[in-house]
């Protein structure tokens, strides 16, 4: 039996307040299936709240998200935080755990859950208490956690922040991975060589508004608004 | 600027941006020799479609069809391609080119595999439990090898020498190099191969090696939101005396990867 497809995601309109501070005025987006799609922007223009939004862990204020043209969210959606949430059990234990909740049954859990770990190359480590792992380490695991769930839409907010340079090249890796097995992702980063391997679209995102969505090489090489120009002449060497 | 009027411009921007791409559903084959790199630029300039590629297993690739997140499948598995057809899925199955697969294995050859007898070699390779890595993961690839294995009078080899990365072409070969160990592979994507340590190609020749890619379109009967005039334009394209040219210009040192023979 074949799922029907979650695509495409589309946002239109959404507003967002935190308290008193309007953190998305009228986003308009579109998410395709398979898609490659990049959030840029300062600190503060609204990133991981956009992502929050997009899997449903933020209502909108004012707005639509819909899938495939329906406001239910569909459950094959995962996202990986910057800071990993991981429980204190043995990393193995953390992604069964996963499984379990999204009803999985006991014997495919194990089974997905140790070729997530193999596939992330934690399976030295699937018996170690989860909050024990390097900081690198932990983000894998969030990621086999997320991949696990075999999400048609992963999203990953600043994947690599506070990584090495190694422990980065391998989350890109893992990431470029997931996407080739068939995943939509959708990511913030501050990570401009990250963003530029790995974006087909990016969304630039300026006090809480989307000034630009576009294919990567259009954006990064001739930016439309003035606020993606400086942002990315910041960010240059 | 009225934020109205931006808000429609934006909006008319992005549906026009979306009908200037199509997605394909392709096999690493394809993707990791290098083939798509250098031939959709020529589709976007001739066309004015931007064509983005999600490289898959011929099995998942064919899902992404049949879900609809994929307007054109281009892939390399005539009997699942001729399934996914009469199930509805897509248009029409039209043949684009062919290259062949190889079996590659370490120089030394302790199985005594070498030869130009597929089913002979992995008789070989399995009588002598040398270390083989399969990319068991429901490709086009995996399909013929398995096919290779039934020829072979195996059925499903199974024990410690048979390895399943359970991924794409690329880390497969790079398993097998690691191992010096026995795999079977597309030449194309054996040429662009560089890590390739002590392995050598040991089994061409054989016709069963021969490997025919097809290119369909997802059915917009089933998928109303497949983009049906640009991905037909994808199609029209690839099988054009233009895209074929495209397809046989394409090179690694020399060599010539895959070789045009498109026929509806």
């Amino acid at each position: 039996m074949v799922e029907a497809s979650i695509f495409p995601l589309e946002v239109r309109g959404v507003h967002v307040t935190l308290g008193t501070h309007h953190a998305l005025k009228d986003v308009n987006l579109r998410v395709d299936a398979l898609a490659r799609t990049v959030v840029l922007g300062a600190n503060g223009a609204g990133k991981s709240v956009l992502l929050r939004v997009l899997h449903g862990l933020i209502a909108p204020d004012a707005g639509t998200i819909t899938w495939a043209g329906s406001t239910r969210r569909p459950a094959q959606q995962a996202m990986v935080f910057q800071r990993a949430v991981l429980l204190r059990r043995p990393a193995l234990a953390n992604i069964d755990y996963a499984l379990a909740v999204n009803r999985v049954g006991r014997a495919e859990r194990r089974q997905r859950a140790r070729e997530a770990i193999e596939r992330v190359g934690l399976g030295h480590v699937a018996q170690r208490q989860a909050r024990v792992l390097s900081g690198g380490e932990r983000q894998r695991l969030a990621l086999a956690r997320a991949w696990a769930l075999r999400p048609r839409v992963l999203f990953l907010d600043e994947p690599t922040a506070s990584l090495d340079p190694a422990a980065s090249a391998e989350i890109e890796r893992l990431v470029h991975e997931i996407h080739a097995a068939g995943t939509a992702i959708v990511m913030t980063t501050h990570h401009l060589g990250f963003a530029r391997r790995q974006a087909e679209t990016v969304v630039f995102l300026h006090e809480g508004r989307v000034t630009e969505c576009t294919p990567a090489d259009r954006f990064f090489g001739a930016p439309a608004s003035a606020e993606a120009h400086a942002y990315l002449q910041e960010e240059l060497p | 600027m009225n934020r109205v009027v931006f808000t429609i411009l934006f909006l008319l921007a992005q549906a026009a941006g979306a009908q200037q791409f199509i997605t394909i559903a392709s096999t690493t084959s394809t993707e990791q020799s290098g083939l798509f790199r250098t031939i959709l630029p020529a589709f976007t300039r001739a066309t004015g479609v931007e064509a983005r590629v999600v490289a898959l297993g011929t099995g998942q690739a064919l899902d992404v069809g049949r879900r609809g997140d994929a307007d054109v499948v281009f892939v390399h598995d005539a009997a699942a391609e001729r399934r996914f057809v009469a199930e509805g899925y897509g248009v029409e199955r039209i043949e684009v080119m062919f290259n062949d697969f190889v079996v590659v294995g370490p120089a030394s050859d302790p199985a005594g595999a070498r030869g130009s007898d597929v089913a002979k070699a992995l008789a070989a390779i399995a009588g002598a439990r040398a270390p083989f890595v399969s990319r068991a993961d429901n490709s086009g690839t995996h399909a013929a090898e398995l096919r290779f294995w039934k020829a072979a009078g195996i059925g499903r080899p199974w024990g410690e020498w048979y390895r399943e990365t359970g991924s794409g072409m690329g880390p497969t070969l790079n398993t097998a190099s690691a191992m010096n160990g026995y795999a079977l592979t597309d030449r194309s994507t054996w040429l662009s191969f560089r890590n390739r340590g002590e392995l050598v190609v040991l089994v061409e020749g054989d016709q069963r090696l021969f490997n025919q890619y097809g290119v369909i379109l997802v059915n917009p009967d089933r998928h109303p939101h497949v983009k049906k005039e640009a991905g037909q334009k994808f199609i029209d394209w690839i099988v054009s005396p233009e895209g074929q040219a495209a397809v046989a210009a394409y090179e690694i040192g020399g060599q010539q990867l895959f070789f045009p023979n498109a026929r509806r």
